[in-house]
């Protein structure tokens, strides 16, 4: 467990002083967080806060037209809106594997769900939307149809994505009205 | 109260002088500065300015309509920002207030604009290659060379220039440099080269700048490759210098470096030095793919010049300074010069992590740092400067555990290991074997973890070798360094 002596965060794994602050241990690597409670918030507070993080992110852009995408994960009624102008992966938080997906669906019951750790991943190429599966264990389905690994598919807004059994439907926001 | 109206013509932004990325504190604060300003009450006052605060405020202040206000400005092309843009993310916005240092990660994103135009208007190359043609360079390595440099010859627009150095115990020139259009006289100078002599490293970089040197202008991306697979000796020093001179004439060096016999240390200085890349390439027949992978990322510039200084508040320090994209490379703990960037790429772009230590003991707001990057557009030859203070909130207590960004995780995650087996050659210098040890044993350890298992079992190979008081192999060296180095590269 992470402790707090003097304001240092101790590391769990080498015992090594960090400062406040720190994320990731400076004597061995080790992921610091990890030894306390993950994401443990509310919801709509985390995704409101997602919100205002991608804000300040500024807006993605393609072509000059700002994109981002609001996911509605349906199991839970969570939505998350995240900026398009990087890569999004979808999958469950791992830090020991370094994974940290942009979407984590763990607190939305994402391994009970068959999310993998690296599920699939989103993005923007010329104002299109692409989803692509990560050769996930359980899959990825767009509107109810299996896609092939490591294939892009392009959605529209209003498609639903399915990863194992956690539905999440997309909406697309360009800067066109 | 009445619905607000919101005028997408009205740069609300620019009137209460904050950046489009401000947060509510900061825009609070923005208005209570102007509206002090502007308020019919002081001496300055001016109504319809203070109504205009007052109208961007209500705006700002509510996420629904600042998002509904942000998307009308882009959808009438109002939120055209220059041709660079910077993001700063923070690992927190708010700390507590302590009267020790705490941590701070500063992630700095610089990317081009997106061009509508299509990239055929790139600008022409104006290339030498500089071959080491030393007696290590006999049979497989030195076919794989000629290969790739023929290979370049099919990729060259026809305005582009390519001249061929060689050198042994001393340069040659093969071929001057020459319109690529002009293949047979490339061809044969290619053809030409045969092995034999030693490695005389600065004499091959002289005569390649002396050939690009004639044909450079603001109008070409001038750039000098460097191949080689062994050590020059006692002119280390001249090689550093021609790589800044060549830099400061706008020309920058790379190298790739053949097998495991070479100066990693020397080339990859040389190659920060001189605004390019230093490449590690395991085997001879990846020399034609890494060539052209880079001859197209130098197309693919849009700025150059990239410096960027820091200037830090009084209790502020640089913990480190890291390059994270497109590569990761160590760039110094300083604030007395600037730090030089080299050029921008648009598809990659450029990353920076900072580790910044603040200290503050009184709640409230304090600029912690502030950077300035200046650079050069490519095309327009036009000078650019951007700056961006970084400000932080101080609070008694923290009620919440921050958020933070999986970009800023992604990246950290990789660059510690990168830092683990950097620090590790570091300790054996200095002789502390226990140390390099176990600091080599962590980072196979999160290797595993993170499935990279080549570069896991080169690690745990070093640390074994290592820890009986043996020198590290230069090939699981220059395999850790150059492999965790790209780590933050998207995996394919």
């Amino acid at each position: 467990m992470v402790e707090k002596s003097s304001n240092k965060v101790i590391c769990p794994s080498c015992g090594a002083e960090n400062l406040p602050g720190t994320l990731f241990c400076v004597q061995c690597g080790t992921y610091l967080p990890s030894g306390g409670p993950l994401r443990t918030e509310p919801l709509t507070e985390q995704a409101e806060r997602r919100q205002s993080e991608d804000e300040q992110l500024g807006a993605g852009t393609a072509n000059g037209k700002a994109v981002s995408i609001e996911v509605d994960i349906l199991n839970t009624g969570r939505k998350v809106l995240l900026s398009a102008e990087w890569e999004i992966l979808v999958g469950r938080l791992d830090a020991a594997h370094g994974v940290f997906p942009e979407l984590d669906l763990t607190a939305d019951g994402g391994l009970e769900h068959g999310v993998s750790r690296r599920h699939a991943r989103i993005y923007n190429r010329e104002g299109a939307c692409f989803v692509e599966d990560l050769d996930s264990t359980n899959g990825t389905f767009l509107n109810g149809e299996r896609l092939t690994s490591y294939l892009p598919f392009k959605f529209q807004d209003g498609d639903v994505l399915s990863m194992g059994t956690m539905q999440l439907k997309v909406h697309i926001y360009t800067g066109k009205q | 109260m009445k619905h607000p109206v919101i005028d997408p013509e009205k740069d609300y932004y620019g009137v209460l002088e904050i950046p489009i990325d401000a947060d509510e504190e900061r825009i609070k604060r923005a208005y209570r500065q102007q509206a002090r300003r502007h308020h019919p009450d002081s001496g300055s006052g001016d109504v319809a300015a203070f109504r205009l605060v007052q109208e961007a405020y209500d705006i700002l202040r509510d996420t629904v309509l600042r998002q509904a206000y942000d998307r009308q400005r882009t959808a009438r092309g109002l939120t055209e920002r220059g041709p660079l843009q910077w993001t700063f993310t923070l690992s927190r916005l708010h700390l507590e207030a302590l009267d020790s240092p705490q941590l701070l990660y500063v992630l700095i994103d610089i990317r081009a604009s997106k061009e509508k135009e299509p990239q055929a208007s790139r600008l022409p190359l104006n290339l030498a290659l500089v071959i080491d043609r030393s007696n290590s360079m006999r049979g497989v390595r030195m076919e794989n060379v000629k290969l790739a440099a023929l290979d370049m010859l099919e990729y060259l627009a026809p305005q582009d220039r390519l001249a061929v150095v060689a050198f042994s115990d001393r340069a040659e020139v093969f071929a001057p440099s020459t319109l690529a259009t002009d293949r047979a006289t490339l061809r044969s100078a290619i053809t030409a080269l045969t092995p034999g002599g030693g490695t005389e490293i600065n004499q091959g970089l002289l005569k390649g700048l002396d050939e690009i040197r004639n044909h450079h202008s603001p109008n070409h991306i001038s750039h000098i490759f460097l191949l080689t697979d062994g050590r020059t000796y006692g002119d280390e020093e001249k090689v550093l210098d021609v790589a800044e001179e060549a830099y400061t004439q706008g020309i920058g060096i790379s190298a790739l470096g053949i097998g495991e016999d070479w100066n990693d240390l020397l080339l990859d200085e040389a190659a920060r030095r001189g605004g390019g890349f230093c490449k590690y390439i395991e085997s001879p027949s990846q020399v034609r793919q890494i060539l052209r992978d880079h001859i197209h990322g130098l197309s693919d510039v849009v700025a150059q010049d990239l410096s960027l200084s820091v200037q830090l508040a009084d209790d502020s320090r640089i913990q480190s300074f890291h390059r994270i994209m497109p590569h990761m490379e160590h760039l110094g703990a300083h604030t007395a010069r600037p730090y030089l960037l080299g050029p921008l790429q648009a598809e990659k772009g450029l990353s920076l992590l900072m580790e910044l230590i603040v200290k503050q003991a009184e709640p409230g707001w304090k600029r912690v740092a502030r950077f300035d990057l200046s650079s050069k557009l490519l095309k327009t030859a036009q000078p650019l400067q951007l700056h961006r203070d970084v400000e932080l909130r101080f609070v008694r207590e923290l009620d919440e555990q921050p958020q933070v960004s999986s970009r800023l995780l992604n990246y950290l995650s990789r660059l510690s290991i990168f830092r683990l087996q950097e620090r590790a050659w570091l300790a054996l210098e200095a002789g502390e074997t226990n140390q390099a040890t176990s600091l080599l044993q962590a980072a196979a350890t999160r290797l595993f973890d993170m499935g990279y298992r080549d570069l896991a079992q080169a690690a745990m190979l070093e640390a074994g070798r290592v820890s009986q008081g043996g020198p590290p192999t230069m090939l699981g060296r220059k395999k850790l360094r150059y492999g965790t180095r790209s780590l933050t590269l998207p995996t394919k």
